[in-house]
């Protein structure tokens, strides 16, 4: 392997060669950023090659980052011509455009004349409908860059009515609630009672402000719960830390110091907020009455 | 290409998009390949069997099977990632699934669990894909850095899609990848490669454990179609472990009273069928003929016969089933030394002995690192005089409210804190004074005895060897040693009640010793 010395002296002989021949060269360096972390050598080598007057070359960088010149050091943005090209996301109506453009079949497509013309109607027509920009908006409002809009009509796609072969408003809404998913509420309804018991428990020792606590307090509260309402669900301390442990798994809560002691006494945090705990407490349907009642005393206390 | 569209800025997807849309359309032809699978659909009902036959196999898991379906079987399709609790049928539904449907497409199956580092994950793929087929040159085209691996992906990739075949890389168990070393960077890579493969006949699928966000990153990589496995609920659970059960109706009614309050407990499939089956045994122990048809009189009386054992199964983990053997060392009495044998027993009820074999100079010295974790260093010449025991441990306490409250926040920080730290020498000197009192007691109490009592004070090297046996069962840990003094300090991880278990097989008065606060 070469040493990068070689490597930049091979560099400058080239543009020189280059140069003299009258060949341009473009040299375009994708996810900019990352080249300008460290020492930007690559960077500074690259920039300080072109400086030389035989040398006909151009550097383009690309980045998603908007500050991306501002990474670079002093002396390699001396060298910078500080040009930018500012990509925008597109606007809603371009988009829109875009998508029908995505959409709609050509008409000298290899499919029969019939279905292509049906389809295309259909599509119009459900472009021109006032569901479908709100649908539109909705989008557009999380995210608006081009790649979430594909995935979007990718899902719509998908959701083709199979005997028909054609495209229907439903097949709009179904692709836009199934990327709409809230990942910590699922998780927060697939939890045992036992799990979530240690949530609320977690809870109620965040809101008597212990600063911190770790899985013996917590034990220590569910215990305390279970003398003040004599409830069923009394387990012992080895199926409550395996309960304990599945919660860290499904990273609803995590250990709030590096690495420790063990395991019972590391101090431990909540990951998800007391709004969703509340939440997926009253949309969970088998949950036993004591647990909401455990969650709303301590609002109110 | 329609002009008729008013300029506007060009992105790079609409320009990948619009440039490929005379040569080979990217994202447009969704329709014809559905077409085509329609009129294969049509032409035969093979592809509606295999449907069918599929759902068939993964009970309870429709949805997503008809998810997976209408995102993967069209071959230009973007990356799709599956998400989900652990034991919800994730990789099953995919590999049945890519299996079943689709017959003539490659599959690259990579389980990120299984490989220790990058290098075996590239090494695991291009192999599978048939790069390395030479020998000779197996060993030095083993790509290391992720720029080597990417072309030689490609390279092997370009060759199998000209061929018309359709390649679907898998990469299962991705969240441990963010505990890798450089994992980040192979997260970024593995996300971006269908930016950098650019091949539309290759379809990347990862599965993971952990929600989507934690995977996202700064660089702008193509976010996949996310497909979510949610937990079973009771009844989903009921169907799947019936399923396939020699003797379905005794089962349901035995689930129909066991499946609940378990489930209550716990809602993973693989550890509620551990549990069950030694239950179910136990259910059916009274009924002479299994396949008799049981009625409600039945029924009644065996479940009153398994609740005793329904109500042991909730309050432990897992449980092992004794061996025969157990019973004569039992009887046998626990003296002599002999290297720590264990043996895991099968509690038939919440027990009060300890349930595994140790030598008696491991159980004293067991004992000592319990009480030097738990009694404060300045007890010590209190607690252990020169009888080696202490006689009045009564002390005038005061019991106004400053103190009261004191001990409450002392008790609070202890169990912050957990288990004190304790030199060497600390442990030697309490386990010194324990066996020097006990030898006393047995001389005797075993006066007459014709077995020779151990010696106790000449087991100095063996106590050493104990330690270190004590450390790898994880019975002591060993903490930072003290700067100052840099002696090596040692913390007891058992419980009270392992101790008071330990305590009472030697007949030692452990509670006499405990400091309580």
């Amino acid at each position: 392997m070469a040493s990068s010395d070689d490597n930049t002296e091979f560099m400058i002989d080239m543009l020189r060669e280059c140069g003299l021949a009258h060949k341009t060269i473009i040299f375009v360096l994708e996810e900019f950023d990352l080249f300008a972390q460290g020492k930007q050598r690559l960077l500074y080598s690259l920039l300080d090659a072109m400086q030389s007057l035989t040398s006909q070359a151009i550097v383009i960088g690309v980045s998603c980052r908007l500050d991306a010149d501002q990474l670079l050091e002093k002396r390699v943005r001396s060298r910078f011509s500080h040009r930018k090209l500012i990509f925008l996301p597109s606007s809603v109506d371009s988009l829109q455009r875009l998508m029908e453009h995505l959409l709609m079949l050509p008409e000298d497509s290899h499919l029969p004349t019939k279905y292509v013309m049906e389809y295309n109607a259909r599509v119009t027509s459900i472009f021109s409908d006032k569901k479908f920009k709100g649908i539109l908006n909705s989008l557009t409002d999380s995210d608006a860059t081009t790649s979430h809009i594909l995935r979007f009509l990718f899902r719509v796609v998908s959701y083709m009515d199979m005997d028909s072969g054609l495209l229907s408003m439903q097949s709009f809404m179904n692709a836009l609630s199934s990327m709409r998913r809230q990942p910590k509420m699922d998780s927060l309804q697939d939890l045992s009672i036992l799990e979530l018991y240690i949530l609320v428990c977690m809870h109620r020792l965040e809101d008597k402000e212990h600063s911190s606590y770790n899985f013996t307090t917590i034990m220590k509260e569910y215990k305390s719960v279970q003398d003040a309402y004599r409830t069923s669900d009394n387990y012992s301390h080895t199926v409550c830390f395996r309960a304990f442990e599945h919660l860290l798994d499904r990273e609803l809560i995590s250990f709030a110091d590096k690495k420790g002691k063990a395991l019972e006494y590391r101090p431990v945090k909540l990951l998800i907020s007391s709004h969703e705990l509340a939440q997926s407490l009253k949309l969970n349907t088998t949950c036993p009455a004591v647990l909401q009642k455990l969650l709303d005393r301590e609002r109110y206390m | 290409m329609s002009q008729t569209v008013t300029p506007r800025r060009t992105t790079r997807s609409s320009a990948s998009a619009l440039s490929s849309v005379p040569a080979a359309p990217k994202y447009r032809p969704k329709p014809s390949p559905r077409r085509q699978l329609l009129v294969t659909a049509a032409a035969g009902p093979k592809d509606y069997d295999s449907v069918g036959e599929l759902l068939d196999a993964l009970p309870c898991r429709r949805a997503q099977a008809m998810d997976l379906i209408r995102l993967l079987v069209p071959a230009p399709a973007l990356p799709l990632m599956l998400y989900g609790g652990a034991a919800t049928g994730k990789t099953r539904t995919l590999l049945l699934a890519l299996t079943n449907l689709r017959p003539s497409q490659r599959l690259v199956y990579a389980s990120l669990r299984s490989l220790p580092s990058p290098r075996a994950l590239f090494a695991s793929l291009l192999s599978q894909l048939g790069a390395t087929s030479s020998s000779t040159f197996s060993r030095q085209r083993l790509p290391e850095k992720p720029s080597d691996f990417i072309s030689a992906l490609r390279n092997a990739l370009t060759g199998i899609v000209s061929q018309g075949e359709v390649v679907y890389l898998v990469f299962d168990n991705l969240d441990v990848v963010r505990s890798w070393d450089k994992g980040d960077q192979l997260l970024t890579l593995l996300f971006r490669l269908h930016d950098l493969l650019q091949l539309p006949q290759v379809v990347l699928v990862y599965v993971s454990s952990a929600t989507p966000d934690a995977y996202y990153s700064m660089t702008g990589s193509v976010e996949p179609n996310y497909v979510y496995f949610s937990d079973y609920t009771v009844d989903e659970a009921r169907d799947i472990l019936i399923r396939g059960h020699p003797n379905p109706k005794l089962y349901s009614s035995f689930l129909s009273v066991a499946l609940k309050p378990l489930f209550r407990v716990t809602r993973r499939v693989d550890e509620l069928s551990a549990v069950l089956e030694p239950l179910f045994n136990r259910y059916s122990e009274p009924l002479g003929d299994l396949k008799a048809v049981s009625d409600e009189g039945i029924k009644r009386r065996l479940f009153e016969h398994v609740q005793p054992h329904l109500a042991v199964a909730l309050s432990e983990t897992f449980s092992v089933p004794m061996r025969a053997s157990m019973h004569e060392i039992k009887d046998s009495g626990s003296a002599g030394k002999g290297s720590a044998k264990r043996q895991l027993g099968g509690r038939e009820g919440l027990s009060t002995e300890l349930e595994f074999h140790m030598s008696m100079s491991a159980k004293y010295l067991l004992l000592s690192a319990f009480l030097s974790s738990r009694n404060p260093a300045t007890l010590d010449a209190a607690l252990f005089d020169s009888t080696g025991g202490s006689d009045n441990r009564k002390r005038k306490r005061k019991s106004s409210q400053a103190s009261l409250d004191m001990k409450d926040t002392m008790a609070e920080e202890m169990l912050m804190k957990g288990p004190g730290t304790f030199p060497l020498e600390r442990l030697l000197a309490i386990f010194q004074c324990i066996t020097s009192v006990s030898e006393d007691k047995h001389e005797v109490e075993c006066a007459d005895n014709k077995e020779p009592e151990s010696g106790m004070t000449d087991l100095m090297s063996d106590v050493l060897l104990q330690l270190s046996t004590l450390c790898n069962s994880n019975f002591l840990s060993k903490s930072r040693s003290c700067p100052l003094e840099s002696s090596a300090r040692y913390r007891s991880n058992i419980d009270e009640d392992l101790a008071l278990k330990v305590a009472r097989s030697v007949s030692f008065p452990l509670s006499k010793y405990m400091y309580r606060r």
